[in-house]
Parts: C-alpha cells; sequence; structure tokens
C-alpha cells in the first residue's frame, strides 16, 4: 500500500470495446442533450407569468420583458452553476481517484460559507465580487488542506476519503455556524447557502459566465487530469507536471464552487452524483465523459429548478431543496451499488 | 408558594396598592426584592402560556421580547436584563453596556438571568419555547401574540403589562386611541386596491398573505390581499419577481430584513430595482413603502411600534 488516496480508487473496470464505447458515448450525448432541451423548453415558458412560445411571436411588452429580464437569464444561470459544479466534481473525483469525492463531500462549499461569513462581518458585507473573493480564497485554502491531508493519511477505503472530507466540512460548518450564531446571521446563512435561482435576473448573475472560463480550463486541461489520476509515478513517468497539474485542477473547482455559491448558493450531491452517473455509464476518460457531465449536470439543475417552480407554484421551493431529495437518492443508490461491488 | 388570588381579587386588591406604592415610590429609597408588603401586592395575569401570579410593579425586570420592551420604555419602566439584539431606533439605548444582556432574542443566557435574580421575566414570541425554564427562576409570563387576531391579543397582551406595572389608565387610552385610528386607517384602505406585503432577505424575497406575522395589515388595517394563498411559515413564501409581476399590486410594503437585523446586505431598494418590478402598478404610482423594518421585524408587538405600524401604513392607503 502507497501512501497516497490511490489505495482508495476503485478497481479498474475493464475496457469496453472501441465500437461499444463509441456506441455508448453518442446514445449519452444524444440523451443528455434531449434531456436539456426538453428541460431548457421548459425552463423558458414555466413560471408565474403564461408565457408560451406562440406568445413570442407576437409577445406584448410585459412577455418580452419576463422572457428577456427573467427567464433567459435564469436559464443562463442555471445552465453555467449546473455544468460548472458536475465538471468541478468530475474534476476532484478524477483527481482524487475517489468516486466520492467532490467539492461538497470535500468540504468546499463549507469553506465557502465560512468566507461569506467572514466577508459579511469584517469586510462591511463588500460587494458581491469581494464576497466572491475571500470566498474563493476560503474555498482553495480548505481543498488544498484536504488534499494535502489525504496525502499523510493511509486510507483503504473509498468511503473514508469523503467521510474525511465529510467530517472537515462539518468543522468548518460548526465554526461558521457559531460564528452566524454570535452575529445573529444564522438565517442569513442559510438564505446564502441554499441554492435558489429565484433572485436571477438581468444584470443579478453575469458574474456567474466566469466559471465558463473555469470549464473551458478544465476541458483543455482533461487528459492530464486523467493521467494525473492514474497516480503521481504513473503521471510523473508520462511526463505530466504533476503537481501543477493536480494545482490547476483543484483550483478549478474551488473557484466553480465559490463562485456558484456565492452567486445562486449551494446545491447539494450536484457535483458527487451527476459525474458519478456519467462515469459510470461512459467510463473514467475525462475528454470524453467531460462534455456530458457538463451538459447532465446543467439538466440536473434544470430539473431540479423546473419542480421547485411548479410543485407550489406560483411560489418557489429552493432548487437546493429539490436538488439535496433527488441527489440524495441517487447518492444512496450508488453508495449501495459501490458496496456491492467492493463486496463481489 | 404563594396561592393564587381569584381573578376578581386579583383585580381589585392590587389596583390600590399599586396606587399606593406609586404615589410613594420615588421619595422611598427602592424596597429590595421579596418586601414584606409584597405578599398583598400580587397580580395573576393570563397569557400565553396560561396563569401566572407576579409581583406588582415588579423591581427587577428581564425582557426578552423587544415588543414588550418598547412597551415597557414607553410606561418609563426601567428594565434590568434585555437580550443582544438589534433595536429598534427608538430602543437605542438597550443595545449599550447599561442594560445587562440576558441572552439572544431566541436563546436565554440563564446564568445571567439568574445573577440578576430578577422579580419577573417577559417572553415572547421568538423566546416562548424558553418559558418553562425561565419560569423556574421568577414569575415569567409569555406574552406571545397571536397572528391570527393580532389586535385583540396584541391589546390583551398590552393590558396584562399595564396591570402588573400600574398602568391601566395610561395604556387604556393609548389603546382606545389606537383602535380609532385603526377604524380610520381600514375605512381608507377600502378604495386604496390591493397589497403585498413582502420581505427581502440576503438578495431574496419572500411574500406574506393574511394571518401571517405580518398579516394585520390585512386582517385589521383592511388591505385588501393581492394573494389570499400565501401561507403562514414564518418565513413566508418564497417568491420571484415574475410573482410581483404576476400579482400586480397596488400597494407593495417593504421589510428590508437584513437592515432589521443590523446587516449591511443587499439593501432592499436594490433588490426591487429591477425592469420587472418597475411595470407593476405600486411601482408606476410610486407605492411601493419601505417600512421601518426593525419595528415590524424585531418589536412588532410593542405599543409604540403598532402606533407606528399602523401610521405608516396609514400614510400608504390615506
Amino acid at each position: 500500500m502507497t501512501r497516497s488516496t490511490v489505495d482508495a480508487a476503485p478497481p479498474p473496470v475493464s475496457p469496453p470495446t472501441e465500437g461499444r464505447r463509441r456506441g455508448v458515448r453518442r446514445w449519452h450525448v444524444a440523451g443528455a442533450l434531449l434531456l436539456l432541451l426538453t428541460a431548457s423548453l421548459a425552463s423558458l415558458f414555466i413560471g408565474v407569468s403564461d408565457l408560451s412560445p406562440l406568445d413570442l411571436l407576437e409577445p406584448d411588452e410585459g412577455q418580452v420583458r419576463v422572457f428577456l429580464v427573467s427567464r433567459v437569464p435564469r436559464l443562463a444561470a442555471i445552465l453555467l452553476a449546473g455544468s460548472a459544479m458536475a465538471v468541478a466534481g468530475l474534476v476532484m473525483m478524477s483527481l482524487t481517484r475517489n468516486r466520492f469525492v467532490s467539492p461538497q463531500t470535500a468540504g468546499t462549499t463549507e469553506w465557502v460559507g465560512l468566507g461569506i461569513v467572514v466577508a459579511t462581518l469584517w469586510f462591511g458585507g463588500t460587494s458581491l465580487i469581494g464576497k466572491m473573493a475571500i470566498a474563493t480564497v476560503f474555498a482553495l485554502v480548505g481543498t488544498f488542506f484536504f488534499v494535502w491531508l489525504l496525502r499523510r493519511i493511509v486510507l483503504t477505503d473509498m468511503i473514508v476519503v469523503p467521510l474525511v472530507g465529510i467530517l472537515l466540512g462539518g468543522v468548518v460548518l460548526a465554526a461558521t455556524m457559531f460564528l452566524a450564531y454570535r452575529f445573529d446571521l444564522l438565517q442569513s446563512l442559510d438564505a446564502w447557502m441554499n441554492g435558489d435561482f429565484s433572485g436571477v435576473l438581468a444584470g443579478r448573475y453575469e458574474l456567474l459566465y466566469l466559471v465558463l472560463a473555469a470549464t473551458v480550463v478544465a476541458y483543455l486541461y482533461a487528459d492530464r487530469f486523467s493521467v494525473a489520476g492514474m497516480g503521481e509515478s504513473f503521471a510523473v513517468n508520462l511526463g505530466i507536471a504533476y503537481t501543477r497539474v493536480v494545482t490547476v485542477g483543484l483550483v478549478i473547482s474551488s473557484v466553480v464552487t465559490a463562485i456558484v455559491v456565492v452567486s445562486v448558493g449551494s446545491i447539494p450531491f450536484l457535483g458527487l452524483v451527476v459525474p458519478n452517473l456519467v462515469t459510470l455509464a461512459m467510463g473514467d476518460n475525462l475528454r470524453r465523459v467531460l462534455p456530458v457531465t457538463a451538459l447532465t449536470g446543467a439538466a440536473f439543475v434544470l430539473v431540479c429548478d423546473v419542480l421547485g417552480r411548479t410543485i407550489r407554484a406560483p411560489y418557489e421551493i429552493p432548487v437546493g431543496t429539490i436538488g439535496g431529495v433527488i441527489g440524495g437518492v441517487l447518492f444512496i443508490a450508488l453508495l449501495l451499488r459501490a458496496r456491492t461491488k467492493g463486496a463481489s | 408558594m404563594r396561592t393564587a388570588a381569584r381573578p376578581l381579587a386579583a383585580l381589585a386588591l392590587p389596583l390600590s396598592v399599586v396606587l399606593a406604592l406609586s404615589a410613594c415610590g420615588d421619595s422611598a429609597d427602592a424596597a429590595p426584592a421579596g418586601d414584606p408588603a409584597a405578599g398583598a401586592a400580587e397580580v395573576t395575569v393570563s397569557h400565553a402560556q396560561g396563569e401566572s401570579t407576579v409581583p406588582v410593579d415588579p423591581e427587577t425586570v428581564v425582557v426578552f421580547d423587544v415588543g414588550a420592551l418598547s412597551t415597557l420604555d414607553s410606561l418609563g419602566v426601567d428594565v434590568a436584563g434585555v437580550p443582544e439584539a438589534a433595536y429598534p431606533e427608538s430602543l437605542e439605548e438597550y443595545a449599550g453596556d447599561d442594560h445587562t444582556k440576558v441572552g439572544s432574542l431566541f436563546e436565554p443566557d440563564y446564568e445571567a438571568v439568574n445573577a440578576l435574580e430578577p422579580d419577573l421575566i417577559i417572553v415572547g414570541g421568538r423566546s416562548a419555547a424558553a418559558y418553562p425554564q425561565l419560569a423556574e427562576i421568577a414569575p415569567t409570563i409569555d406574552l406571545t401574540v397571536d397572528n391570527g387576531n393580532f389586535l385583540e391579543s396584541f391589546e390583551e397582551r398590552v393590558t396584562t403589562l399595564a396591570e402588573v406595572f400600574g398602568e391601566e389608565d395610561a395604556v387604556a387610552d393609548r389603546l382606545a386611541a389606537l383602535d380609532e385610528r385603526v377604524a380610520e386607517v381600514r375605512a381608507a384602505a377600502q378604495d386604496a386596491g390591493t397589497g403585498l406585503f413582502v420581505m427581502t432577505n440576503a438578495g431574496e424575497l419572500s411574500a406574506y398573505g393574511p394571518d401571517t406575522r405580518f398579516g394585520m395589515v390585512y386582517d385589521e388595517l383592511g388591505v385588501s390581499a393581492a394573494d389570499e394563498n400565501l401561507t403562514a411559515a414564518d418565513h413566508g413564501d418564497a417568491v420571484s419577481f415574475e410573482y410581483l409581476a404576476e400579482k400586480d399590486p397596488d400597494m407593495l410594503f417593504v421589510l428590508d430584513r437584513d437592515a432589521a437585523i443590523g446587516e449591511s446586505g443587499t439593501a432592499a431598494e436594490q433588490v426591487l430595482d429591477n425592469e420587472l418590478v418597475a411595470a407593476t402598478s405600486a411601482a408606476q404610482n410610486d407605492e411601493i413603502h419601505y417600512l421601518d423594518s426593525a419595528v415590524w421585524y424585531i418589536a412588532p408587538t410593542g405599543l409604540p411600534s403598532v402606533e407606528t405600524m399602523v401610521e405608516e401604513i396609514a400614510a400608504a392607503v390615506e
């Protein structure tokens, strides 16, 4: 047993034949795209105000306003946040070689929360950008600490690695809650952290486009992440600057998490469940899996948001709540599956 | 334990004692708590969690409800212990060190309460759950107001306070004036169109309807609700700006929660400054009313608070 986290990696799955792999890929890309398109249409035309695609042919002033100020920005924000968080989860999963490591199980989300509270308390509330900057610093510190810690612990069970992250996150969350409690921010903390797109309007979400850049970098680095995910010695033998690649990966994941959580809040399980489902179906080649992961992540959030808008219309259930329920069920299914596989 | 007096006797007896006490109260040195005479100066009052026998005009008072605190403040009663909270401007003096801090609005610091050796503890709303523990320390009354029957319940609670502190006459006058004013506002509200009460919190929006914590706007002051279906959830129903555009209220009453708890979050004006809100009748007719958040959110059940609240709605509908 080496001392790195690679011990926790699942046993390698025998690669499917070239032909079958392509088939699976096309089917899944098509499936993800179709799901995304349907959900996008639903998102554009489901809401408090009546607005059907036909109305757009001869829209009145109010309908144009609702469409351009509310519906389109909301869709864009969902697509950006959903795809970026799923990709961030995929990158973390690949780099730590553990299916259950994501920004949400590595404690990154909790560090962002601490950053938001610190920014609010000691940096005068600050602008959204200021909050994001401080939250990003916290996310980076927390994520690198998690990875540093993992390299120093011998872990044999793939469940233990995320447990360490969840534990760390729990400690950070406790500190955050204490601060929030002391300064009467508990309910505000809840409003900041729980994923919710109800406040998204034109002019209120554009900082989210920053995650697009991070996602593009993730795609450019995809192959290197894949190799780095095979372990340090393997990667170094292949001529990869292992440390730099891992750093880039962790920075991407931290920055994306900070931006998304500060802008719209956290969507539980998103970075965990989506990459898992996609890699289960398509294997671990990052460059191949990444676009589908992004599409599926966006679709996941879209479906959750549309449900949140429909169930109690005209009121809203925050997408974080719906995502928690759906993601939680999927996560348990994945856990059970991993256990059965490990036992066999 | 002293036996509780019967209600009638409870009313008659302390009244005379209170009059006697207040006549000489200022000149005499403050009597220590548990004064032998206190045996007679007790009153049994009913409150949200039953009945309590409390000393009349108690010496050391601990108040957890900012509403009750504002009532006492306006009656000129000295209070020894208050919670840490974001106080409305009019109660700012209680934020300082002159008043012992006895916990938060929700959670008493039992050590601090105990150390004060209070003669009376007042809870309400947020702190009502701590009643059983506090009642073991000293006589405690719960002045939680029933939102479903706001005015009547509120007046009952204020009258209870007045009874304990011997201020029945002053309070009765003010309540009568308030009732009169409420009737005027109700009449004016009939022709004022629909209204919607919203709260902004960290850039997000929630709406309140009749029977909610801010339902008195509709139930008591007669503003016709732009939406009858809102639930009574403590923090309202989460709504989008589209919802505002769709319900299109004639008047929008805005509570800025960030301001109420002393946070420099996103100001409500900023949250509502968008094209969807700008297109509503409320915005077009300049009928977006930003309320005194601290009064509505932190201290909505005090006598001066309700007077302020009624005037704020009056300004909108008249």
